[in-house]
């Protein structure tokens, strides 16, 4: 009967859409390209066309198949590309881009610009919001690519202008490349997202060409403006640009203490450290431990030698000047339950002094000054030091010895 | 850790989900999405770029399925299927695609619960009464007729109702009716109405257990790796009920091998989850049951016994156990009412939040999970709709969300979080967030914005995952596995360096295609030819649900390669081997390794398939220990064969007698007739086969059947058969034809019978070939009395009874004991013997 066929119809185009995606999960792109082609078929017989999905599932999946089948080329991928492109007004543009993403990632970038430009010109009516997002987005890689080309006609200009040599065509097109970019850029960054890309070459097309209140406008926003996500990059790209341009200490501290309240645990807070610790202030330097204890309670500093450091010689500095011991009493209070688990471990003072001397170094300091002298981390280290006959382990078991009192009182 | 210097650039929105999703099966393919310059771009003249899927690579698989590696023997508890609680007639299929919704099968549990637990349901009222019901056959006398009442009738009423179940024209008995409307309030041990609430509510339990059970999220297997990456230490339930924990050394070769007999613990529930990490040398293991948390300690070192270190208790059942990976003894636990405990073994459990509510809107399911993050302190807690990262130090103040199922992230509409995992062996900071339909990274450092999303076109949602970190340059590998479908997924990701000149690290990728790995049902194929019922045990068994993952890596000289183990709900351990594979890359920045399946090494095949061997001897002798355990008898005698049938039978030829003592030796120890693995010398067929007609059925059956013929004859009996029903049919017409002037009365007492053999060969579904006449023969027997019912007929007859002297009310009764009675044909009946053993031949295959 008529319906009962319709059904086994339809239920071996599903059976052979399955065998697609076995192959493809499989990585047996050949196997999966017959299956597609048999799919494709079996969509040219069907004349129910209920959805949109057929249409959709050929072009992801076709993409993928002729991305990596080792028979195929980038003439095939593109005119492939030109018929899915046919298929729908609603996708246009998304295949447009992945098209263009496709070229650019094979570094044809000529022909990835064309195919942008013609998105960009093409016109259907009224969009909906996905296609104006993404009609934005191919302004924004355009302007990359204009970016791309400045760069090359830049570095032309600086080989050649060594030789004295100067060549106004080339510098003409340097300039209108800028503007392209310029424009085409500045567009997607004022919209909430993450565009580290964009922000970074927008910037460095402003700083070559002395705009630099634009540029330092620019990072502001991208960093300050509550709208966009809280990403980490932005703080750094604001802070890289005002040491750059030799701002003051200031301004660099407390750019790098809004970072800090977002990521205490980025890698930027070592400089931040080190330069609180310079500071005259005492407040600053109180917030310099602060930092470097914080950064010391995340699992991917556990081992960092240099943040060990900088902890074991500014405690070693407030032991000295027995000024300041409570500073170390309030961060060592909060941890003491944790931290000896967590770093100063019998198993970790082995492991530390086979892998790292200097490591166990910094961290037996720490740990002598903190839990005192009878600590299984510093016992173990200190004795493995004066059996290899190091002399800073020497120094340091006096240290610890002469300053026995100040120790106590901070795990007291 | 460095966090990466550019990101992929992406939009950025809040809200609910907007987007509807594309088609699920394609839904991650061909996509880049982003591009991202893939170096130091300023420094190049010709700048590159990359997408978060870096495509280019590939990777042989083989044909060799899941193998074998501890397979307990013997008997399993079946977990519940929808057959079992569904409708009849109500396909699964059918409820998946959403034509129409499930009907649970209520009557049905409830008529079974009053046969399994009379004492239950009707305990005292039973006793009662007993004495004031009678159940014989005669009458009651005088005396007696005051004080009790005959239940016969009832019962008889009760028979033929089964009988004639599923029938659109069922008659209510009045009768029936009117016991029950009497009895209804007052005969239940537990009022009716109380117990089929219960029944109701444990019903629905049951279905949505069915269609999404969370229970097993994360997996109930671990492996424990010594330093040598060549031994190593097997976590997993056994026995029965799940309930025993097993610590079983291992040792990597060729084939992955048990040591020693296993530390075994006994526990007080079935084991749902074991999570374990690794600290300071040491294997901290995590347990969960409903009601039950315990938590173990193993030494590093081979053979070294664990400790069980501290058990807690829960009122409501734990929906998650996770193992600090930074401080020894501590773990995390979450309960169905919204807890989150901290649990640490020296300082207890300390509650960080409890809320019934879900955190981002409003979401029916109690499930709950927690796990660990970069900062020790900090605990990320999730539910359906989101996570968000709590501070231990002061859970109430400090808490920042770190994904939500929302446009943030870029989620689908219904889309809910099934596992969230700590990456913290890859990177310290990366979390993985998985839905049913895709799987995020996320970085603490930038909450909401996942740094790489994949749509994993999974059938069923990932309950479990496992992570094997990649190391120097390597890719980082998340193996994703499901429980009902069995489905497991390989994908690999990694956040490079950009060489050594101070380039920082690069945004995270997908490392080439994911790849999907043989399941446990794959082997099904690989496995020599079964019996028809060993086939559909073995099926049952292999397609159990998965309740864990683990991987363990192995190093075997200059190759390395990945063993998963994957457990199911039979407690089977099944395991596969990955080998890495050094890919040349194809573009200079593009440099890793590839995975893929074992080559078809000959040792491995031999090896495996020799296990499997052992187990398939076992695993059938296992089901001939325990005969009354195994699923409802497929070959019942009652309804095969006749016992005319069989006394016929008796007094035949020496060698017919010789087969059917073999065969009923092999059908007693549930062994094979002939072995699978030597070639079966073929018996000369020609010697027994005679034509049908001229021997009974049941010989002819059997002959063939020991030499394996069965289709064949089923066939040819079949088509014969045909011939012969059909030539009956004519007879009966004429016959009918001939009566109809003086039966007028009695056609209408005669149909109980016809309609019991048309019942019977239309529910076995039996392949029946066309009929000569396809419409004419259904009607022909609905219409008309069979044979047999013909030939009783003067006796039937109600003139004939009442001349007899049989009261009225008892006349129908007696038609009907005699038309069962004649459902064992007498001598020549040949359409309705074939009709009986027709139908039985599907069901013996079946």
């Amino acid at each position: 009967s008529f319906p009962q066929r319709k059904l086994d119809f339809s239920k071996s185009k599903e059976a052979c859409l399955n065998y697609v995606q076995d192959a493809m999960l499989q990585k047996q792109w050949e196997r999966a390209a017959e299956f597609l082609a048999c799919y494709v078929e079996f969509l040219e017989k069907d004349f129910s066309r209920e959805s949109v999905g057929p249409a959709e599932i050929i072009w992801r999946m076709g993409a993928e198949i002729l991305c990596h089948h080792p028979q195929s080329s980038i003439r095939e991928f593109n005119s492939f590309m030109e018929q899915m492109k046919t298929l729908g007004f609603k996708r246009y543009l998304k295949v447009c881009l992945e098209h263009s993403f496709h070229l650019m990632c094979n570094g044809l970038m000529d022909e990835a610009y064309q195919n942008l430009s013609m998105a960009e010109s093409w016109r259907f009516g009224e969009h909906a919001t996905t296609q104006v997002k993404e009609k934005k987005l191919i302004q924004a890689y355009r302007g990359l690519l204009d970016y791309f080309n400045w760069c090359k006609q830049k570095n032309i200009l600086l080989e050649h202008g060594q030789d004295g040599f100067e060549d106004l065509s080339v510098e003409q097109e340097m300039h209108s490349c800028f503007r392209k970019a310029a424009v085409n850029l500045q567009e997607i960054i004022k919209i909430p997202g993450v565009w580290d890309l964009f922000v970074k070459c927008y910037v460095d097309l402003l700083e070559f060409y002395g705009d630099h209140n634009e540029a330092r406008q620019v990072l502001n926003e991208y960093a300050y403006n509550s709208k966009f996500p809280a990403n980490p990059n932005a703080h750094v790209y604001l802070y890289q640009f005002l040491k750059r341009h030799g701002e003051s200490k200031k301004t660099l501290i407390s750019a790098l203490k809004i970072l800090h309240d977002i990521v205490p645990s980025h890698e930027l807070m070592i400089d931040f450290n080190t330069m609180l610790q310079k500071s005259k202030k005492s407040k600053k330097r109180r917030l310099g431990l602060e930092v470097i204890f914080g950064v010391l309670d995340y699992a991917g500093w556990k081992e960092n030698v240099k943040a060990w450091s900088c902890l074991a010689r500014q405690i070693k500095q407030i032991i000295i000047s027995e000024k300041h011991l409570e500073w170390i009493k309030e961060e060592w209070n909060p941890r003491k339950d944790w931290w000896p688990a967590f770093h100063f471990s019998r198993y970790l003072a082995k492991r530390n002094w086979q892998e790292n001397e200097s490591l166990s170094y910094a961290k037996a300091t720490v740990a002598g000054i903190l839990l005192g002298k009878d600590c299984k981390y510093f016992k173990h280290v200190l004795h493995q030091g004066c059996k290899a006959q190091v002399k800073r382990f020497r120094m340091l078991k006096r240290f610890v010895n002469k300053h026995n009192h100040a120790c106590l009182r901070i795990s007291g | 850790m460095e966090f990466p210097a550019a990101l992929f650039p992406s939009y950025f929105a809040t809200g609910p989900p907007q987007e509807e999703g594309g088609p699920a099966l394609a839904a991650g393919w061909g996509e880049h999405d982003q591009v991202l310059e893939a170096g130091p771009g300023r420094r190049e003249v010709r700048p590159r770029l990359s997408p978060p899927r870096s495509g280019r690579r590939c990777s042989g698989t083989s044909a060799v399925p899941a193998s074998p590696c501890l397979l307990p023997t013997g008997y399993w508890v079946t977990s519940l299927e929808p057959e079992d609680i569904l409708y009849r007639g109500v396909l699964y299929k059918k409820l998946k695609t959403g034509k129409s919704t499930a009907t649970l099968d209520f009557t049905k549990q409830l008529s079974h619960f009053f046969v399994d637990h009379p004492e239950d349901a009707f305990g005292s009222m039973g006793q009662l009464l007993h004495q004031n019901f009678f159940l014989g056959n005669s009458q009651l006398r005088r005396r007696a007729r005051n004080s009790s009442i005959r239940m016969t009738a009832l019962m008889e009423e009760i028979d033929r109702l089964e009988a004639r179940h599923g029938c659109p024209q069922q008659h209510l008995v009045p009768r029936l009716r009117w016991f029950s409307h009497i009895c209804r309030d007052w005969l239940f041990e537990v009022p009716l109405r109380l117990l089929a609430e219960r029944l109701h509510e444990e019903l629905q339990l049951q279905w949505a257990s069915l269609l999404f059970d969370d229970s097993c999220t994360g997996g109930a297997l671990a492996w424990l790796p010594s330093k040598d990456l060549r031994t190593g230490c097997l976590v997993y339930p056994g026995r029965q009920a799940m309930n025993h924990l097993y610590f079983q050394d291992v040792v990597l070769k060729d084939l992955p091998r048990a040591q020693a007999s296993p530390a075994e613990f006994e526990l007080n529930g079935r084991i749902r989850q074991v999570a374990a990490a690794r600290l300071d040398g040491e294997d901290f293991v995590g347990v969960r049951s409903d009601y039950h948390c315990g938590v173990w300690r193993v030494p590093g070192r081979m053979g070294a016994a664990p400790t069980p270190l501290q058990v807690i208790q829960t009122d409501v059942p734990a929906s998650c156990l996770t193992v600090s990976p930074h401080l020894p003894g501590e773990l995390a636990v979450c309960t169905q009412s919204g807890a989150i405990y901290l649990w640490s073994v020296e300082m207890g459990l300390q509650r960080l939040r409890h809320d019934t509510k879900t955190m981002f809107f409003r979401d029916h399911s109690p499930w709950r999970w927690s796990d660990f993050t970069a900062h020790p302190r900090v605990l990320s807690c999730a539910d359906r709709t989101g996570l968000q990262c709590l501070d231990a130090r002061a859970p109430e103040k400090c808490h920042f969300d770190l994904f939500k199922v929302g446009q943030e992230a870029g989620c689908q509409q219904g889309e809910r979080v099934v596992l969230p995992m700590y990456l913290g062996t890859a990177h310290p900071s990366q979390h993985l967030v998985t839905t049913q339909f895709s799987v995020y990274v996320l970085d603490e450092r930038l909450p909401m914005v996942p740094v790489l999303k994949w749509a994993h076109m999974m059938k069923d949602p990932p309950l479990f995952s496992h992570l094997t970190p990649g190391g120097s340059g390597r890719s980082h590998k998340v193996l994703l596995g499901a429980s009902r479908t069995q489905e497991l997924i390989l994908l690999q990701y990694q956040g490079k360096r950009w060489g050594l000149r101070g380039g920082g690290l690069s945004a995270c990728q997908l490392a080439g295609p994911p790849q999907k790995l043989h399941n446990i049902m794959g082997c099904l194929q690989h496995l020599p030819t079964q019996l028809p019922h060993h086939h559909h045990l073995l099926q049952q068994r292999l397609g159990a649900p998965a309740a864990g993952l683990a991987t363990a890596l192995q190093e075997d000289g200059p190759r390395e390669s990945l063993l998963v183990f994957q457990l199911s709900e039979a407690r089977d351990i099944f395991y596969q081997r990955l080998i890495h594979e050094i890919v040349e890359p194809p573009a200079p920045i593009l440099m890793d390794e590839a995975v893929a399946a074992p080559g078809s090494s000959p040792l491995f095949e031999t090896t495996a398939a020799l296990r499997y061997r052992r187990w398939l001897k076992d695993f059938s002798k296992g089901h001939g220990e325990h005969p009354q355990h195994t699923r409802p008898s497929i070959f019942s005698q009652k309804r095969i064969f006749t016992r005319r049938e069989l006394d016929m039978s008796a007094g035949l030829s020496t060698l017919h007698q010789q087969a059917r003592q073999q065969l009923r030796q092999a059908m007693q120890e549930g062994g094979l007739i002939q072995r699978w693995d030597t070639p079966p010398p073929q018996p000369s067929l020609p010697e027994f086969l005679e034509p049908p007609g001229g021997r009974d059925t049941l010989s002819a059956r059997l002959t063939t059947a020991w030499s394996e013929g069965w289709c064949q004859w089923s066939e040819e009996k079949s088509s014969y058969s045909m011939a012969q029903r059909q030539k009956a049919l004519r007879e009966r017409r004429r016959r009918q034809k001939r009566a109809r002037g003086r039966r007028s009365l009695s056609a209408s007492f005669t149909s109980s019978h016809t309609y019991q053999s048309e019942l019977s060969e239309l529910s076995d579904g039996a392949p029946l070939p066309p009929p000569l006449s396809p419409a004419a023969l259904p009607r022909e027997t609905a219409n008309s009395p069979p044979p047999a019912a013909v030939l009783d007929e003067p006796l039937l007859s109600s003139q004939s009874l009442h001349c007899r002297g049989i009261p009225k009310e008892r006349r129908k009764t007696l038609r009907d004991y005699l038309s069962v009675c004649a459902e064992e044909p007498p001598e020549s009946p040949e359409p309705l013997g074939s009709q009986a053993s027709q139908a039985c031949i599907p069901l013996s295959q079946s």
